[in-house]
């Protein structure tokens, strides 16, 4: 539920639509985001469900090329097209003139940023506990093949990129539209996002010890602990949280200086 | 209308606080998206550090034995929660840390138990539901809501949390301890499911389970091991209780990329 206020809006430089009466509080396109977001998921596991066993229990045979190494490279393709693509475009569109920025503006970007973490949090969510665990069934049932299994296509190459995307984009997105974001780098957030972006590379020193040490596939063994503490960099989303708020508070305090 | 009515109309007055109409819209809102942003991020968090840590145990009911289950899974369980209470606590005064911790964890494991290990992987679901420590964490943050104070929570309440798992779960496990003869040899009903449903990458010689005997005290295990794991949680609380004080730290840099942003030489923002 937000109020609208009938006024009408100046804002800064470019990033939003000039003079037009808008919510401070959108949630349409983040909304939308999500529900594309868990169409794919569902798409995923669909098709684990009727091409892994079927066609992904040995890497050598032409079914696996087929369903699993083509899907491999499309995600590879769409990975680097969505990773330049959102990233140089938040770059690109910044806000040159943060210093006119009104605060009603304001408190909106702080809204779309909080909207950019929802969706990051929620394919967050999709690649730490729904997908991880199933690649947990799966090296429990199958003997370990090569590092590209029909788990590990979809959650190494499939989901981790896609929170990535978002985790950056959101980073990218407060310090090109948010005054105190550019001026100042947040650690919390830097945190909140290089942890989990740090999982990528800890996949390869992980599938690198699997093979060397040709491991039991054991959940809990210590191979397993780099992911156990780039998990823990997600409570920084806490320090993130407070940021937020006490900027919000403040921004929210201009706006009712400017309204009175 | 007069000025106090229209004073009246666009103010409202929370915890002895003056907002606006608007201001208190956003400020509602912003509340709600927290909420679903903090309950997404620990299922997803919670549920990684959780299943690379007591995953193993946690996966199959004869796993759930009566010394590593019961010792390592509080201690490592209690983890997040510590964590999240200092800042919900602290900062907002919400004696909700735990048990908002433990439901998104909960909720997480049975989809992901589900969708994985038993539609993809075809186990039975008697093999692999996951444990509930939901009646720990709600003592936890009873203790924190009632001592306000993490160092009592700490002791009182991570003490309960160690204890209060193996009761917990007792309802959900009773049945699979049941006895059975089994190829001439005493077993459990868990066991012999586990036989019938072998693990077949992970080989049973290497299963971390009843290792030794833990009969010291002259009685259960299972006893010995909840009071070793309370005694644990009450160190990791304290550990973790600090980290999510360092975590929750609000810590800027300088950025030196303003230039290059456009921003030109401004003085910073205190």
């Amino acid at each position: 539920m937000s109020s609208v206020i009938q006024t009408p809006v100046q804002t800064s430089a470019r990033a939003d639509s000039p003079a037009k009466e808008r919510s401070v509080f959108n949630p349409r396109l983040a909304l939308g985001t999500m529900v594309g977001i868990t169409l794919l998921m569902a798409a995923y596991r669909i098709y684990q469900q009727i091409f892994a066993w079927s066609a992904g229990l040995d890497s050598t045979d032409p079914a696996f090329e087929t369903y699993w190494m083509n899907l491999l490279k499309g995600e590879l393709v769409l990975l680097v097209c969505s990773w330049v693509g959102l990233w140089s475009w938040l770059w690109v569109t910044r806000d040159r003139n943060l210093a006119a920025l009104k605060p009603r503006d304001e408190i909106r970007r702080y809204f779309n940023l909080v909207l950019y973490i929802l969706v990051y949090a929620f394919c967050v969510y999709f690649t730490g506990s729904f997908f991880a665990e199933m690649d947990a069934s799966w090296h429990q049932t199958v003997v370990r093949d090569t590092a590209f299994t029909p788990s590990h296509v979809i959650l190494f190459y499939g989901t981790i990129p896609l929170y990535i995307l978002f985790g950056v984009g959101a980073f990218l997105y407060s310090v090109t539209r948010l005054p105190r974001f550019a001026e100042r780098l947040s650690i919390p957030f830097t945190l909140a996002v290089a942890g989990p972006f740090l999982i990528l590379p800890n996949l390869g020193y992980n599938e690198w010890g699997h093979a060397f040490w040709m491991m039991e596939e054991f959940f809990s063994a210590p191979l397993h602990w780099g992911f156990v503490v780039l998990g823990w960099s997600v409570l920084a989303l806490g320090g993130l949280l407070l940021q937020i708020a006490q900027h919000m508070f403040e921004t929210m305090g201009r706006l009712e200086q400017e309204a009175a | 209308m007069s000025a106090q009515i229209q004073e009246k109309n666009s103010h409202v007055t929370l915890y002895g606080r003056r907002w606006s109409k608007e201001n208190a819209s956003i400020s509602r809102t912003f509340d709600k998206l927290v909420v679903v942003i903090i309950f997404i991020a620990m299922a997803a968090a919670f549920h990684l550090h959780f299943q690379l840590t007591v995953g193993d145990w946690d996966f199959w009911v004869d796993w759930k034995d009566r010394q590593y289950w019961v010792t390592a899974t509080p201690i490592l369980l209690i983890v997040f929660p510590a964590a999240l209470q200092f800042v919900l606590w602290e900062k907002f005064r919400l004696p909700i840390g735990a048990t908002v911790c433990m439901l998104a964890l909960t909720a997480g494991v049975w989809i992901s138990r589900y969708f994985g290990f038993h539609t993809w992987s075809y186990f039975p679901f008697s093999l692999v539901f996951p444990a509930t420590a939901i009646a720990g964490a709600l003592v936890l943050d009873a203790v924190l809501l009632l001592t306000g104070s993490g160092l009592l929570t700490a002791v009182f309440g991570g003490m309960a949390f160690g204890l209060l798992f193996y009761p917990g779960n007792w309802p959900l496990l009773a049945a699979y301890r049941l006895p059975m003869e089994a190829m001439n040899s005493l077993v459990s009903v868990g066991d012999y499911i586990g036989y019938a449903y072998t693990r077949t990458s992970t080989p049973e010689y290497l299963r971390f389970i009843e290792r030794g005997t833990l009969r010291t005290f002259g009685g259960h295990s299972a006893v010995v091991s909840a009071f070793f794991s309370g005694f644990v949680c009450i160190l990791v609380y304290l550990l973790w209780w600090y980290i999510g004080q360092v975590m929750s730290r609000v810590v800027t840099v300088p950025n030196r990329m303003k230039s290059l942003m456009g921003l030109g030489d401004r003085p910073d923002t205190p």
